[in-house]
């Protein structure tokens, strides 16, 4: 895992303000090709921050965030050309389009016809029942369905690196684990994920490595399974080592 | 019943051609969030194109029409860049644009006051007025028919393109949530762009029959009061909604001023939206206010 090579997603640096509230403070974190890398942390630890100014939703402060060497372009349109896609928090498909237009959205910037036909295919396999409802409107949809149609819609774009922030959020435990053995069966057919959590255990056991996030600074960084062992980890994000899925 | 029948066409005539200043309108507020004010000069730029273009250039109306939609389509996209991208760019308050846009609406009043004069203008007769008989049932003019049919063609055409294309479904998607739409990897600026081309486009089909319905002067954008009050009934925001609520305000209007009195018509107009707006404050087709879970 850590062998001598270059990363496929680079940020070095990275600052966000908004006014006021510094919400990440000189972040730096590397995902190479073939990961899953997590970054955990409490509810306003600047998450979502951080993606969204990768994705360049949200203006840079100062650093520089690199994909496959190259800077990473500042507009979230030219962002998603280049390889990145993300699937936000709290789902935000859009509700009054139906299952099938929201994954057309996600291959908006694409003109290869083809391809985007076998990538829809490859949604449908992994999700079964966005297929059954393709013509449903994405608003009626349960929450775990929702959040199945944006993991999909964000693999519409046929991402080099695909961002998830909190997929795990307001979702029934069965449901969470079966939204995260896809996301397993995502990563092993070759797709390099960075997912922000708050369920600090799934998070875990499901990436090869993990940073922790605290109030907008990087605290601790290392292999998911050793993040799992410690015992500060476990104090304060997996609720003392017992029960809490 | 002749009269009534005759009222009701020339309620659907005028109903469209609000309908044509209303969708625009409303597809602007459902990107941007925002009561665009300028839209009433996009109609009057449109309607002063058609008329130099037929009168300076003594071309037919196909190529003035045409002049004036495209020429009202990007004075719509200048608008949009030169007054509210800047402000967009700065804040998310709304506010500021809609205060921007009444400033536009009256920077373009005046440029054609200045260039043009204040006095009314009246375009050539390039559409027919001529009266059409109904299988016998009533009359109306051939002018309140060609609007009619206008405004099912462009109305149409841009149902198509909403429905079958890709940026029609982009701008439906923006619609909904446009930072979202953005990071599906739709270039925002040009979608906005998109929506102000449309919006400047429709509003100068209305113009033209506008001016030919009523004359042509600086003031005449005034109108677009109407087709405000008609989005606001259909329910901001919803295009079905502007056309419907349209519709009812054309018809409002020309059977009061068939049956009761030509003075009424505006206070029918604004009763009917003070009604709406106290029975069903979000319109007929309103999104409810409450957020998605
Ligand atoms: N749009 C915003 N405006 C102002 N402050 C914000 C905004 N979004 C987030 N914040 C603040 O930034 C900090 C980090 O928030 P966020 O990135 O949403 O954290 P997380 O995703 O880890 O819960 C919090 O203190 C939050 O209140
Ligand atoms: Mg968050």
């Amino acid at each position: 895992m850590t062998a001598p090579r270059p990363p496929l997603l680079s940020v070095r640096d990275l600052c966000v303000s908004y006014g006021a509230i510094k919400a990440v403070k000189k972040v730096s974190l590397d995902v190479f090709a073939g990961e899953i890398v997590s970054v955990i942390g409490a509810n306003g630890a600047g998450k979502s921050t951080l993606m969204n100014a990768i994705m360049g939703d949200v203006r840079r402060e100062s650093g520089d965030i690199f994909l496959d060497g190259k800077p990473l372009a500042r507009r979230s349109f030219q962002v998603v050309a280049q390889g990145l896609s993300l699937s936000p928090e709290g789902r935000k498909v859009f509700a009054p389009l139906t299952v099938m237009e929201n994954l057309m959205m996600g291959a908006f910037p694409r003109r290869d016809r083809h391809a985007i036909d076998d990538d829809l295919k490859r949604v449908f396999t992994l999700f079964p029942r966005l297929e059954e409802r393709r013509q449903q409107y994405a608003g009626t949809l349960s929450g775990g369905e929702q959040q199945m149609l944006a993991i999909g819609r964000a693999l519409m774009s046929r991402p080099r690196v695909l961002l998830l922030d909190e997929p795990s959020l307001g979702l029934a435990p069965i449901i969470i684990k079966e939204i995260f053995r896809e996301l397993k069966l995502i990563n092993e057919q070759g797709t390099t994920i960075l997912l922000v959590e708050q369920n600090a255990r799934q998070a875990l056991l499901l990436s090869h490595r993990a940073y922790v996030l605290q109030t907008g600074n990087l605290l601790k960084e290392g292999l998911s399974s050793d993040l799992l062992q410690d015992p500060d980890i476990e104090a304060a994000y997996l609720g003392g080592g017992h029960k809490k899925p | 019943m002749g009269t009534f029948i005759q009222q009701i066409i020339n309620g659907l005539s005028l109903g469209s051609v609000y309908a044509l200043i209303a969708v625009g309108y409303s597809l602007v507020y459902s990107i941007l969030l925002f009561s665009n004010f300028a839209h009433g000069g996009f109609l009057v730029i449109g309607g002063y194109i058609c008329y130099y273009t037929l009168n300076l250039m003594g071309t037919n109306i196909w190529v003035a029409g045409f002049a004036a939609l495209v020429g009202a389509g990007f004075c719509a996209v200048l608008t949009e860049r030169l007054a509210y991208k800047p402000i967009r760019e700065r804040t998310s308050v709304t506010l500021y644009l809609l205060i921007a846009s009444m400033g536009m609406s009256i920077v373009i009043e005046n440029i054609f006051v200045i260039v043009a004069g204040g006095r009314f203008r009246a375009l050539p007769p390039v559409i027919p007025t001529t009266p059409v008989d109904l299988f016998g049932l009533a009359t109306t003019s051939a002018f309140d028919l060609l609007s009619l049919v206008a405004a099912v063609v462009f109305l149409g055409g841009l149902q198509l393109f909403l429905t079958r294309t890709k940026w029609g479904l982009a701008i439906r998607a923006a619609a909904y949530d446009l930072r979202v739409a953005g990071l599906m990897g739709v270039n925002v600026g040009r979608l906005i762009s998109i929506v102000f081309f449309v919006a400047g486009l429709l509003a100068a089909v209305g113009g033209i029959f506008l001016s030919v319905r009523y004359t042509l002067y600086p003031q005449l954008g005034m109108i677009t009061i109407k087709a405000f009050v008609a989005a606001v009934i259909g329910g901001l925001g919803s295009l079905p909604g502007a056309v419907v609520g349209s519709l009812i305000l054309g018809l409002a209007e020309m059977l009061t001023a068939g049956f009761l009195s030509s003075q009424l018509r505006d206070l029918v107009v604004f009763s009917l939206l003070v009604i709406t707006l106290i029975v069903r404050p979000s319109g007929l087709f309103g999104k409810d206010i409450k957020e998605k879970v």
